[in-house]
């Protein structure tokens, strides 16, 4: 894979290179929500009666919210009717081998540097594709299956697989959460589904790749990761999706199950379509991520936002059982008219609870760019501790940066610390850089990633030279 | 000895409501005000006690070049909110110490260049008292400074409560503004909550906060323990200690402040 | 004054004191070397009664009383002295404040009357000169913002304030350049009478020019393997501990 993109990436000029459409037979329902489109949806995935009650619960009780406002975002009226929630690549029959997908779809797949099979072989990574509302391809099912680890569509995990969807969907994320969470326990029409079972180490990294391609659509999809007791995952997600002047909706939900010593690394690479340099279209981001730590469990979340033109995203621990570690590493980029507004909970209920959290914000151009967290300490959490360091790096005088945590501490035995720095990049750095012979442009992208480095030295190999160039790139035209 | 008998052997008369300290400075001593206003011009010494459960609004305006040094000491779940608008080259400084369930509510607006305020603060919870220190400083023009510091400690069943905010509008260039927010948690029931925030809108600015909640160093009470200190003395030792870089920005009346913070601990 | 029989500790499961015998009479001094990890630490650690480590069996008599039984602070004012390794920065609490305390709990536990302020500042003033202590260092924090020397100084600057019966100081001489030392060990050799007696827990020889011991003890392992004069730290000096860990394997 890093060859490959190395070259697409090389030879990009700095606009967003996913930006192209494939030009494939999609099948979509009519725009609008209701109970007709949750039924024809749970329809068109087959599944079971149960599924569908939870549905209508679900869309029941959305029905009843109302859209968080608290955020430090500018969110645009947001018509749910206007969006169409069903989309899926036309495909003739089941998929029985790569060979068997279709030519186009696998092409959309290799330009986005995510060839389906060979590459990922030799990197040694299992990857299921989404692509609008469905999973295309989930790769290396076999050597996966070797090891009794279950690695598919969710809609098939719902089908092959019912006793443990039944036992952790909604387990820990339920469809009452929030607005986003709700919604999308309605209409999520794909996404993935990983159980490691007890004492497994998966052998390879797992990784989801999703793309919105259909117009009109929202994506929604639901991730839903079970690590059995002692087992250990890695798993990564990446995301891309069209130009286009409209806004396109995402709302996912990712429910993390980490029994007792499991431990799950859970790496993102968000790179939906931003916008243009205008603020015209881009996605809406509004994704709902949890994990739950039993004790001794170990759940660390890295991402690296860049893409998306409003970002709103929390992913989160909560450390139930005594002992359990949950970390949080971000670097969210904004430029242009991107919002941003993300960060972490950690919540501590169990003893001898850890947690860290690491976030750097950069922000360019008209962004702003918010860090929100919360560390709770239950009273019952003896000796719990965290650390946090929130540090923002502004790139010009129009845009913002914001730091909103909160420490809730309910026991007197908690130690918890919270740091937060704000800087810019000094003339003295880049004249330093350029009297080097760097260009400028080159020395904020150094300047940049040396500034995340902390949080892309946490991500696999692969993707943290994906991160670095994606950084490097979302700065284009930041610097004048 | 308590605030007011200190102020009072110092020659302050209920008739005119001054008293001259130490520094030679003639001080005016509000106690349990509703509402106050102030242009202040020149330079303005101020300690406001507040005794009582009541409400209080104040408001000052400080003209350019102007300063206000102003003590303020919480002994009831008084309510009191303080609007500071500051104009160039203002000097404000503020030291603010509760040992009751009060909530002490600042905005301060930095709406000079070249003003400057520096503010220290410290509580002790007991009880089932909720503290709260809420501080908003907006930095609205450019070169301006804030140097913001709170300690908190909570015992028994008390909440102590931490809302914090430096604001840097847009041309705000050049802004150095610090906010910290120390906390100790001592009772078993005790409860913190603090929320350090910066909302910032220009690139060339100095800025940091920090938060901490933690509890007595247990290596520190051992060590006092072992050169003969009882583990109350110790933690007592400690915690007066951890108040005592506050009061220490009160000159003279310093003292008594921490006085007055010593003997809440004992009830503690 | 002190009789140390058998004594085992552990912290956790790790057992690290496995059987020590030591008896220290008035006006001896008093060395314990051997390498690291090899128990110095904790045997001053228990001693003192720092509740990491849990004694399991054996006894300590101190000044005819179980030691094993007195609180932390109760040993001190009995006037048992830990000169630490590592000692703690507290802020905000000033030295004044904190040794004024010290020495009142002391007379108290004596049943004598507390000094006046005026009797403490004089002590002080006295004390300090033992160690040229900066007298500023008194009206600062504890230890906060001190070197390593001046921490040194300063533990040995309470020594003397404590006046107590058994001193046991542990790795005093640790990060201490020479004149620092010498301040330190003369300090240390001054308080020395035939009242009290002096423990010292070392790496080095180098020590011990200046604080000549009666006796030296090599902890090897959680137990005292070995015992000798003054010489045998010259022979450990030029030797290691090779010959005597290779003689008890």
């Amino acid at each position: 894979m890093a060859e490959k993109d190395k070259d697409l990436l090389d030879n990009i000029d700095g606009e967003y290179k996913y930006g192209f459409t494939t030009d494939i037979e999609t099948e979509t329902i009519a725009r609008g929500l209701n109970e007709d489109v949750i039924r024809l949806i749970s329809a068109k995935k087959e599944e079971p009666e149960w599924m569908l009650e939870r549905r209508l619960k679900a869309f029941r009780h959305w029905q009843t919210m109302t859209l968080p406002t608290w955020a430090h975002l500018d969110i645009p009226e947001i018509d749910f009717q206007d969006i169409i929630y069903y989309a899926a690549p036309k495909q003739r029959k089941k998929l029985g081998s790569m060979d068997e997908v279709d030519p186009e779809l696998k092409r959309t797949f290799d330009k986005l540097g995510i060839p389906l099979e060979e590459q990922m072989a030799l990197a040694g990574v299992a990857v299921d594709a989404v692509m609008d509302s469905v999973s295309v391809k989930t790769t290396f099912r076999e050597t996966l299956a070797e090891k009794d680890i279950i690695f598919c569509s969710i809609s098939e995990a719902i089908r092959e697989y019912p006793d443990l969807v039944k036992k952790y969907l909604g387990s820990v994320v339920p469809h009452t959460d929030n607005f986003y969470a709700a919604l999308n326990a309605a209409v999520f029409s794909d996404g993935s589904f990983c159980y490691i079972p007890k004492g497994v180490r998966c052998p390879m990294e797992l990784s989801t790749y999703f793309r919105i391609n259909a117009e009109g659509t929202g994506q929604f999809e639901r991730t839903l990761l079970v690590a059995d007791e002692g087992a250990y995952v890695s798993y990564l997600e990446g995301c891309t999706a069209p130009r286009r002047d409209e806004n396109q909706l995402h709302a996912a939900v990712v429910e993390i199950v980490v029994e007792k010593d499991a431990e799950v690394k859970y790496s993102t690479v968000q790179n939906w379509y931003p916008g243009d340099k205008e603020g015209r279209g881009g996605i809406y981001n509004f994704v709902t991520k949890r994990g739950l730590c039993r004790e001794g469990g170990h759940l660390s979340w890295t991402q690296v936002e860049t893409g998306s033109a409003i970002t709103w995203k929390y992913p989160s621990c909560v450390l139930l059982g005594d002992n359990s570690v949950g970390e949080f590493y971000s670097v969210a980029m904004t430029n242009n008219y991107q919002q941003a507004d993300t960060g972490t909970k950690m919540i501590h209920i169990g003893r001898n609870t850890r947690s860290r959290i690491v976030s750097k914000g950069i922000s360019a151009g008209k962004s702003q760019n918010a860090y929100r967290g919360l560390v709770r300490v239950a009273k019952g959490a003896d000796n719990a501790r965290n650390y946090s360091q929130c540090d923002s790096l502004l790139i010009g005088d129009k845009c913002g940066a914001h730091t909103f945590p909160e420490i809730d501490s309910h026991n007197p035995t908690a130690v918890l610390e919270h740091e937060a720095t704000t800087s810019k990049i000094s003339e003295e750095q880049l004249f330093y850089c350029n009297q080097r012979g760097l260009s400028t442009e080159d020395a904020v992208g150094l300047i940049v990633n040396g500034y995340a480095r902390e949080v892309i030295a946490k991500l696999p190999m692969e993707f943290a030279v994906e991160a670095q160039k994606l950084l490097a790139l979302s700065l284009e035209g930041s610097v004048g | 000895m308590r605030l007011l008998d200190y102020l009072q052997s110092r020659g302050l008369r209920a008739s005119t409501g001054m008293c001259t300290l130490g520094d030679g400075q003639a001080w005016e001593i509000i106690i349990n005000p509703s509402t106050v206003e102030r242009t202040v011009r020149g330079r303005l010494s101020l300690i406001v006690v507040h005794t009582a459960d009541d409400a209080a609004k104040m408001h000052f305006d400080l003209c350019e070049g102007a300063s206000l040094n102003m003590i303020e000491l919480f002994t009831a779940d008084s309510f009191s909110e303080c609007n500071i608008n500051q104009q160039a080259e203002s000097d404000c400084r503020i030291v603010s110490v509760s040992v009751a369930g009060s909530v002490a509510d600042y905005t301060i607006n930095l709406d000079g260049e070249h003003a400057a305020n520096h503010l220290r603060s410290a509580y002790i919870a007991g009880g089932e008292e909720h503290t709260k220190v809420a501080l908003r400083v907006n930095h609205n023009v450019p070169d301006c400074t804030s140097d913001s510091l709170v300690k908190g400690v909570a015992g028994g069943k008390s909440t102590g409560e931490f809302y914090g905010l430096v604001y840097v509008a847009q041309d705000a260039q050049r802004t150095d503004a610090r906010q910290t927010n120390s906390n100790i948690e001592i009772g078993a029931d005790a409860k913190i909550i603090t929320k350090p925030q910066l909302e910032i809108y220009a690139d060339d600015v100095k800025c940091s906060h920090g938060a901490t909640v933690g509890q007595l160093d247990g290596d520190a009470v051992l060590y006092m323990r072992q050169r003969g200190l009882s583990e109350e003395q110790a933690r007592r030792l400690q915690i007066e200690g951890f108040v005592s870089d506050i009061v220490l920005h009160a000159g003279e009346v310093g003292e008594v402040l921490a006085e007055e913070l010593t003997t809440k601990l004992e009830i503690l | 004054m002190l009789s140390v029989k058998n004594l085992h500790a552990s912290i956790g499961d790790k057992e690290i004191l496995r059987g020590i015998n030591l008896e220290v009479r008035a006006g001896e001094v008093h060395a314990i070397m051997g390498p690291n990890g090899s128990g110095k630490s904790t045997l001053a650690s228990v001693l003192a009664g720092n509740e990491k480590f849990t004694v399991t069996e054996g006894s300590v008599e101190f000044m005819g009383q179980n030691l094993l039984d007195l609180s932390i602070e109760d040993r001190a004012r009995m006037g048992l002295f830990l000169g630490f390794q590592y000692p703690v920065e507290i802020p905000g609490v000033t030295m004044a404040n904190f040794m004024k305390m010290a020495v009142n709990e002391q007379r108290k536990f004596r049943g004598e009357d507390p000094l006046t302020a005026g009797e403490f500042l004089r002590l002080m003033r006295e004390k300090s000169a033992i160690v040229e202590l900066d007298s500023k260092l008194t009206s600062r924090a504890v230890n906060e913002g001190f070197s390593g020397g001046e921490k040194k100084k300063n533990e040995i600057f309470q020594m003397a304030m404590l006046d107590p019966k058994l001193a046991v100081l542990d790795e005093t001489d640790s990060g201490l350049d020479i004149d620092a030392l010498r301040v330190v060990a003369t300090g240390v050799t001054k308080l020395h009478t035939e009242e009290n007696a002096t423990v010292v827990i070392t790496h080095y020889q180098r020590l011990l020019d200046y604080i000549v011991p009666d006796y030296v003890h090599v902890l090897y392992k959680g137990q005292i393997i070995y015992s000798g004069d003054k010489t045998l730290a010259l022979k450990l000096e030029k030797e290691g501990y090779d010959w005597l860990i290779s003689k008890e394997e």
